[in-house]
């Protein structure tokens, strides 16, 4: 009995354990399966394959039964999943439905959650930024959440490494606030996109139209031919999961290459409860999961745990990880955890239409959008009543319309023969949100989830800041779009509460202080350092720029010094 | 054409919607199964009537043909609220009763340009989803507006 108890131990003891295979799950796995580690990764859904388990990838629009909408009453059942602009019928099957796993809104916040092997990897906008200095000196020189411990130069080469291996479609704008990266080319813009672009860059002298930066295979390397990607087919139904692997998502590439090494060790249906502390060893040991098919209660063990469980959950996990040693969740020394949450508010929206360049139509689909503003706002110094910016999307499109008016004969010839008319553009806003004390997370002391697991609340809002933000955005865009040519210019408030911008980021931030912060300048929690958090809960703030890419990049130069520091026998 | 082809492209429609002649289903019954709605035989006639008005046949099929009323009746039961379904029942009972009420397109026309018209609402929901419908046939998609699943391009400068 004790010898297989002790094999039963043996075979639940790896050398990493990495929960979460999204986004920066993926890279912890890829990272430490290719250095030889035994990795175990946790996903709290079902397995996703790449390909095979992608059912509608293929799906002609007539071929679904509702022609991609929603059913009525799906959304009375989800109103939260059905707010997300990506949430159809082609792509549900990857959300959290909001039964599924609910939580407590102290205030409405759209938790948009994908459950599943690859988690939001699969649905993303793709869209990748580096941050620059301008970002991480932003708390320090506005006084707001704490200082970061790291700067760019810290995290440029895992920003190489990254961009390397995933593919990024850019050009080398050489724009200071958007540091250039390693690039294979870019998707260029259209007519009117440059149009644009060159009258921005006429009338002002630190303000950019780019081509948006995504992750996109525009013309793949060796290295993504290695991981059985090829070049992206423009076909722009990506949240359904491609088949060619054009973009990256943990399912097409980190997963399957951690998977080739033999090391990888993919546990779905496992949802963690807590990691396990040992008082007598001073650190954590394991984790504990409850597997999802057969509700039995398992413990995990590992030299190092990376928590990537996505950035709400992964603070759900430590606040629930108590123990004589941290009562109120593990490293929790301060009790700041859960506290400084971010977002990015995506409350606004300019549209317009452009009678010029009309001897020009697009042909096919830009994966990459179209065009991408970066922040100009208080970059060299303080200049609005607002702290920070906002970036913002650019695109133009002339698909063409249809008269829909009238019945018979001359209605079918409309509809068959719809007319090219002007160009239409549009933008939205990406701002900075400033993480404060009282946009928060944290557990219910009774309600529990169908795991065991306790509720998490959620309260998070807007504030002042953020109105002026939108504010600006639409003085600045209305001024930029006439002096455009632009007509017909109208701004929207988009009323969209946070959380549903799905960036959702914080609570378990970075810093040099333990006193201040959770996390230190290796994204170990400064009171048990073989825990690592690399995910969006790590973020000290926010900054304007979609944050997956700098998740990745934290991830695995964190896995990297994780991994000199257990060579050296500190971890 | 071999019978079971014939029969195969009889029953089954793009999209997946079974199709079983009504006198399979017992009597004066719509001829797919519907959750929401009470619609009998006659009146979905009456509704593909109306589809084929709105799209006719010309050299190329018409509503009834791609059997956009059927596509009309699921996405009324599925994708829309009581309030909408009861207008839309409402609607074809009383079409049913004005009738004889001509499906001469000038009719449909007069409907289309009086928002006050009691078959306003009832109307424009159901030409919504025939336009949607046709749009996004097969037929349409294959032969006319060509819908590419793989474009694998993109021009931004594509000349007109």
């Amino acid at each position: 009995m004790a010898n297989i108890n002790i094999d039963s131990i043996k075979e639940r003891t790896f050398d990493a354990i990495v929960i979460g295979s999204g986004i920066s799950g993926g890279w912890a796995a890829k990272e430490f399966c290719e250095k030889g580690l035994r990795t175990l990764v946790l996903e709290r859904g079902r397995d996703v394959k790449h390909v095979k388990d992608y059912p509608t990838t293929n799906m002609y629009p007539y071929e679904f039964e509702h022609r991609l909408e929603m059913p009525y009453e799906d959304k009375q059942k989800n109103p939260i999943a059905n707010r997300c602009y990506a949430y159809r019928e082609d792509s549900a099957h990857f959300f959290v439905k909001d039964d599924e796993h609910s939580y407590i809104q102290e205030k409405e916040f759209d938790w948009i959650r994908g459950y599943q092997v690859g988690g939001k990897s699969l649905l993303w906008a793709r869209q990748v930024q580096r941050w620059s200095d301008f970002d991480f000196e932003g708390p320090a020189r506005d006084g707001f959440a704490v200082d970061w411990p790291i700067r760019y130069r810290d995290l440029a080469p895992w920003y190489d490494h990254v961009e390397r291996f995933i593919g990024v479609a850019g050009n080398r704008d050489g724009v200071a606030e958007l540091p250039d990266g390693e690039f294979l080319p870019a998707y260029p813009l259209n007519a009117v996109e440059n149009h644009f672009k060159n009258i921005v860059a006429s009338k002002y002298d630190n303000r950019y139209v780019i081509s948006a930066r995504c992750a996109h295979l525009s013309q793949p390397a060796p290295i993504h031919l290695e991981q059985g990607r090829v070049q992206c087919q423009n076909r722009v139904l990506c949240q359904r999961g491609c088949p060619f692997g054009g973009y990256f998502s943990s399912n097409a590439s980190t997963l399957p290459w951690a998977e080739k090494t033999g090391n990888m060790t993919l546990r779905p249906f496992s949802v963690v409860e807590s990691i396990i502390y040992d008082e007598q060893k001073g650190k954590a040991v394991g984790v504990r999961v409850i597997d999802t098919n057969t509700k039995e209660v398992i413990d995990f063990y590992s030299r190092v745990i990376f928590v990537n469980a996505s950035a709400l959950n992964s603070n759900l996990i430590l606040l629930n990880s108590t123990s004589s040693r941290f009562p109120n969740g593990l490293g929790n020394d301060n009790g700041l955890l859960g506290k400084y949450i971010g977002f990015h508010s995506y409350t606004a929206v300019i549209t317009g239409e452009y009678d010029g360049e009309l001897e020009y139509r697009t042909d096919g689909r830009n994966p990459a959008g179209g065009g991408y503003i970066p922040r100009f706002r208080n970059i060299y110094k303080q200049e609005t009543d607002f702290l920070r910016g906002w970036a913002a999307t650019f695109s133009a499109s002339r698909t063409p319309s249809t008269d829909t008016s009238g019945v018979g004969v001359s209605l079918k010839d409309q509809l068959l023969h719809p007319k090219l008319g002007n160009w239409r553009v549009g933008s939205h806003m990406m701002a900075e949100t400033i993480p404060k004390e009282s946009n928060k997370v944290w557990l219910d002391t009774a309600e529990k989830d169908q795991w065991g697991v306790p509720l998490l609340h959620i309260d998070v809002a807007y504030d002042d800041n953020d109105w002026k933000i939108r504010t600006d955005y639409f003085e600045q865009m209305t001024a930029m779009f006439d002096a455009a040519g632009f007509q017909n210019v109208k701004t929207r408030n988009d009323d969209r509460r946070p959380g549903n911008d799905i960036h959702e980021m914080g609570g378990v931030r970075m810093g040099h202080d333990p006193k201040t912060s959770l996390l230190n300048k290796w994204n170990q929690l400064h009171s048990c350092e073989n825990v690592f958090v690399t995910d969006g809960a790590c973020m000290t703030s926010t900054a304007t720029q979609n944050p997956s890419l700098t998740y990745m990049a934290l991830t695995a130069r964190a896995v990297n010094h994780a991994l000199m520091l257990m060579k050296k026998g500190v971890l | 054409m071999q019978r079971r082809t014939a029969l195969k492209q009889l029953f089954f429609i793009a999209g997946g919607i079974v199709l079983f002649p009504s006198c399979w289903g017992g009597a004066n019954k719509a001829s797919i199964a519907l959750r929401k709605l009470y619609i009998n035989a006659e009146q979905e006639n009456l509704l593909a009537e109306i589809v084929e008005s709105i799209i006719p046949e010309t050299d190329s099929p018409g509503g009834k043909a791609l059997h956009l009323h059927l596509f009309v009746l699921k996405m009324i039961d599925d994708c829309h609220n009581e309030g909408d379904q009861q207008v839309f029942v409402q609607g074809l009972k009383d079409w049913d009763q004005e009738m004889n009420n001509s499906l001469g397109q000038s009719y449909l026309v007069k409907i289309e340009q009086d928002k006050e018209h009691p078959l306003f609402d009832f109307f424009m929901m159901t030409k919504r989803r025939v336009i949607q419908g046709y749009l996004n046939s097969a037929y349409v998609m294959k032969n006319k507006l060509i819908y590419e699943l793989v474009p694998g391009r993109y021009n931004g400068y594509a000349k007109v």
